[in-house]
């Protein structure tokens, strides 16, 4: 409780100032946003101060002339620029990426992904088959593949963990069942499928792997180390 | 990794080709066209204009740069709406500790009058269901922008009594526009 913040914060709110900040309980929060909604419901919305629109104008102007050159010149690498902008903005792309994920449409799917057989390769230990339960994406690395391996229908099924990108090693976000890439934010789905990405051109879906399930041991193709 | 054959600077976002997109020729003419829908967005849901003013700075500040310009305009401007949230959620993390209003995932068009705001008919309902004093004193108060002196003298009772009154008519208010009864 702390009804002097709230009435200052009201007090400001009906003045025009700039409310200061406490740290309401429910009951204040809710009275906050009526407060805030009765002063958003006045007549004649304005569409902003034209003096404060124009300053703006000059700013972003400065940025884009200044901060942000189409071209950099520099040795600014994509790290540079995620640091340079802000976290609100590195938010909002992933919110985008998320919205994306929904529009995009299958049709637009690039070529189906390869699968992958080495030449020279044996069959290698991945995973003791109780390892890998239904439902679970079972991370492995033999040095020469490194991917993941999962049941579908009980079945094993592996799929390379190596971004088609630019080769960064994949991570598996379990609550959202997603693949993703820590160097540029692309996405798979568990099947290899890309979900979300920000290039220029799509990469390719995750290759497959040749996997096995003997005695107790699920197995995958793979080059010698 | 080497990094020397990453394309650097900022980066478009894109996911699936557009078809047939009609998009803005520069930055400048992605502020023209949204600025104002943007202030308003965020002014329905701060109450004020220093922190609108701020805030819409912010988004557009932090939203052009990474910005791609073959986006779409209906991309771009699910684009601002999507960093609008993100630093509105941030303001009111930082100033508050909690989130007070929020800026939600809607069907209609970012620009549209009820994606900006719903409050009028919010309040609208809610004043409606108040008793006549307390709809009095918030529509004087909050709509009208009267001073306590012009509303107490209005409504024929004290300063003291006028603020009591505003105090608890806010709370009713609240009350009911958070789904409660009165």
């Amino acid at each position: 409780m702390n009804a002097r913040g709230l009435r200052r914060y009201v007090d400001d709110l009906l003045r025009g100032r700039r409310p200061r900040a406490f740290a309401p309980d429910d009951f204040e929060a809710a009275q906050i946003r009526t407060a805030i909604e009765l002063r958003a419901a006045r007549q004649g919305p304005d569409a902003g101060d034209e003096e404060f629109l124009t300053d703006l104008r000059r700013r972003l102007a400065a940025q884009a002339d200044g901060t942000s050159p189409p071209v950099a010149k520099s040795g600014a690498t994509r790290r540079n620029v995620i640091v340079g902008t802000s976290a609100a903005a590195a938010a909002a792309v992933t919110a985008v990426a998320v919205d994306r994920a929904v529009m995009g449409s299958p049709a637009e799917a690039p070529a189906v992904a390869g699968q992958l057989t080495p030449n020279d390769g044996r069959w290698q230990r991945v995973a003791a088959s109780s390892d890998v339960p239904d439902g679970t994406m079972h991370p492995f690395d033999l040095g020469s593949v490194t991917g993941f391996v999962r049941r579908v229908d009980g079945k094993p099924r592996a799929i390379s963990g190596v971004c088609t990108h630019q080769g960064c090693r994949l991570w598996f976000d379990a609550p959202d069942d997603t693949l993703r890439c820590p160097c540029h934010t692309t996405s798979f789905s568990p099947t290899g499928q890309v979900l979300t990405h920000q290039l220029p051109i799509a990469p390719k879906p995750l290759p497959t792997l040749m996997v096995r399930e003997v005695n107790g041991v699920i197995e995958v193709f793979a080059p010698p180390v | 990794m080497g990094a020397q054959n990453e394309p650097v600077g900022p980066r478009p976002l894109r996911a699936v080709p557009d078809s047939g997109f009609s998009g803005y020729p520069d930055w400048e003419a992605v502020y023209r066209d949204n600025a104002s829908w943007v202030y308003r967005t965020l002014f329905a849901r701060v109450g004020n204009r220093a922190d609108a003013e701020d805030l819409t700075a912010e988004v557009f500040l932090a939203a052009l740069r990474p910005l791609r310009l073959t986006a779409s305009v209906g991309e771009v401007r699910a684009y601002l709406r999507a960093t609008a949230r993100t630093v509105l959620a941030a303001h009111w993390r930082e100033a508050m500790g909690r989130e007070i209003t929020s800026i939600d995932d809607i069907e209609q068009p970012p620009d549209s009058e009820e994606a900006i705001s719903t409050a009028p008919q919010r309040v609208a309902k809610v004043l409606d269901s108040l008793p006549d004093r307390y709809r009095q004193i918030l529509e004087m108060r909050f709509l009208q922008s009267n001073s306590i002196k012009e509303s107490a003298a209005e409504l024929g009772i004290s300063v003291a009594n006028a603020k009591v009154l505003q105090h608890r008519a806010l709370r009713l208010a609240a009350q009911v526009n958070e789904g409660g009864q009165p």
